[in-house]
């Protein structure tokens, strides 16, 4: 059959030849044989819109064709997604910076802090700074290690302008917290405190593990939708992994009492908190207790008992 | 009628109010060939409250009073408080200085349009006239009040950087260091960027609004910020919990 393919503004692109039972991969591979520059990660094709409806619905790369109903003569929406990166790409240089520049201060004061006169001989330390500097190094390598290993990903890429407005967010706070807690002029807090506070850090590090485990599993492979995440924490808390990374970064900054520190941990807790949001809603209205589908459990989304 | 539209309408016509006052002072001043530094001294008080106040305009956005982003909203307020707060009041030298008059009569300027605007279509009876106003006197006022912003900040910073205003210096308990002049020098560098972002979208809101064709039946832009809320990058969730918000807070009546 016969589509005709219209940019969002309803300008003709391309008319295609294809077979109803096809799939959209086939379809968008095909799309890439007449224009050469999108490929197909780049490409979205969506339903026109319908009355009632903001946008079109989106078609998933392993539907069929006849599945959303089209039939000759059907118009699908085009949208370039701008050129795209793989995610684990992007996510190991996210996660390479901080690993690499935070010790950069630990281990080079004389280059990081040229204007201060370091005294002659190693650098000095206090306990808290090279157990945060480990805390630190340990977190983004078993970050590292989890984006090659556990992480499944639901979409392969993502635009790659995000490539360099994460490495900014990441590599950015690495160097501001980095600067402060490694300073010469650093004020040591209570080292039992802080030893405690870190060694719970580290169990909560832990529990973030065990969490991307037990989403990792939720999928077998093939399956494409959402499972009501369950065991360990996610029986109470919708975002179960981001409780425990929210503690993570907690107990670091009361361990290092720096400002820097607290505020890279809110930042990062209003995002996981806006993603928490949505997800948790998406599960309740997805999983309603209707035609036979589970009804999601009361479940706290991020933060008991705040949230 | 909704206690939420009372509400709306008449926090609008009070800010509306407070500175059609300022610009009244202002101009009578301005008339009667006073210095700038009388000027000021007529025109600060007032302006330090309504300017003040006007955080509420974050709040009813925050809690989907109002369709605007609370993110603009609140970067809008957070650039005027540090012209007027931190930077214009605590330096003696720059009451008398004529960017300071400018400042306060672009900013009342544009107010004494906008939130009557804001109070009229909350309630659902705003004359195309305004609508005009309110769309098209941004465009000489906002790059006015701008440039008057930059050249306080400029004009301040010897003083800044001598009396180290809200500055803090390593060692101290918090392990944070932060030189508020070299912040100032910053943000000079950046506030072209952001007024032309804001600016744009402005313009981008005026087409839609003015440019010829069916305005989609009043999206009720009885909002309380400047920016444009149509950019699409506001994040879905976030929209959830205010619409969540807004149908609860809606429900009471």
């Amino acid at each position: 059959m016969k589509l005709e393919v219209v940019s969002r503004s309803g300008r003709s692109i391309a008319t295609l030849d294809v077979n109803p039972d096809s799939t959209v991969a086939e379809l968008k591979k095909k799309f890439h044989g007449l224009k050469k520059t999108y490929y197909p990660a780049r490409q979205r094709f969506a339903l026109p819109v319908k009355a009632g409806e903001t946008r079109g619905q989106v078609l998933s790369d392993d539907k069929r064709l006849s599945d959303y109903g089209l039939t000759e003569g059907g118009k699908l929406e085009f949208k370039d997604l701008g050129p795209q990166i793989g995610y684990s790409t992007v996510f190991f240089w996210e996660y390479f910076g901080p690993l690499v520049l935070y010790p950069l201060f630990f281990f080079l004061p004389q280059y990081m802090y040229p204007h201060i006169k370091a005294p002659a001989g190693a650098p000095q330390h206090a306990l808290v700074q090279k157990l945060a500097c480990a805390y630190w190094c340990f977190h983004y390598a078993k970050r590292i290690v989890e984006t090659f290993t556990v992480h499944k990903f639901g979409h392969a890429t993502m635009p790659i302008f995000n490539l360099f407005k994460n490495c900014g967010y990441y590599w950015g706070y690495a160097a501001y917290v980095s600067y402060f807690v490694n300073h010469p002029l650093y004020t040591a807090p209570n080292e039992t405190v802080s030893v405690a506070c870190l060694a719970v850090a580290v169990l909560a590090q832990l529990g973030n593990f065990w969490s991307h485990i037990i989403l990792s599993g939720l999928r077998k492979p093939g399956e494409k939708e959402y499972k009501i995440p369950k065991g360990g924490l996610f029986n109470f808390v919708t975002c179960a992994n981001y409780t425990f990374e929210i503690w993570g970064w907690l107990l670091y900054s009361v361990a290092v009492q720096s400002i820097p520190a607290y505020l890279f941990a809110a930042t990062g807790a209003a995002q996981m908190t806006q993603w928490a949001i949505a997800k948790h809603n998406r599960l309740r209205k997805l999983f309603d207790g209707k035609d036979g589908r589970p009804k999601y459990p009361r479940r706290w989304i991020i933060f008991p008992p705040f949230l | 009628m909704k206690f939420s539209t009372a509400y709306l309408a008449l926090y609008n016509a009070a800010q509306a109010c407070g500175w059609a006052a300022i610009l009244v002072v202002l101009a009578i001043g301005v008339a009667q060939r006073e210095t700038p530094e009388q000027l000021y001294d007529r025109a600060a008080p007032l302006t330090k409250l309504v300017q003040g106040a006007a955080l509420l305009d974050t709040l009813h956005a925050a809690v989907g009073l109002v369709p605007s982003s609370p993110a603009l909203s609140l970067m809008f307020w957070v650039g005027r408080g540090n012209a007027l707060f931190a930077i214009t009041e605590p330096i003696a030298a720059l009451h008398s200085s004529w960017w300071a008059v400018v400042m306060l009569g672009a900013w009342a300027a544009a107010e004494v349009i906008r939130y009557p605007w804001y109070a009229a279509t909350t309630l659902g009876a705003c004359p195309g006239w305004l609508t005009w106003l309110r769309y098209t006197m941004f465009i000489p006022l906002f790059p006015v009040g701008t440039i008057a912003e930059m050249a306080l900040m400029w004009t301040s910073l010897p003083e800044l950087q001598s009396r180290r205003l809200y500055s803090l210096a390593l060692p101290n308990p918090y392990n944070w260091a932060f030189d508020y002049h070299r912040f100032i020098q910053i943000v000079l560098l950046l506030y072209p960027l952001l007024w032309w972002q804001l600016y744009s979208s402005l313009l981008r809101a005026r087409a839609k609004k003015l440019g010829g064709g069916s305005s989609k039946g009043g999206s009720s832009k009885g909002g309380s910020s400047s920016g444009t809320s149509g950019d699409g990058s506001r994040p879905p969730a976030a929209d959830i919990l205010r619409q969540e918000t807004r149908t609860k807070l809606l429900k009471v009546q």
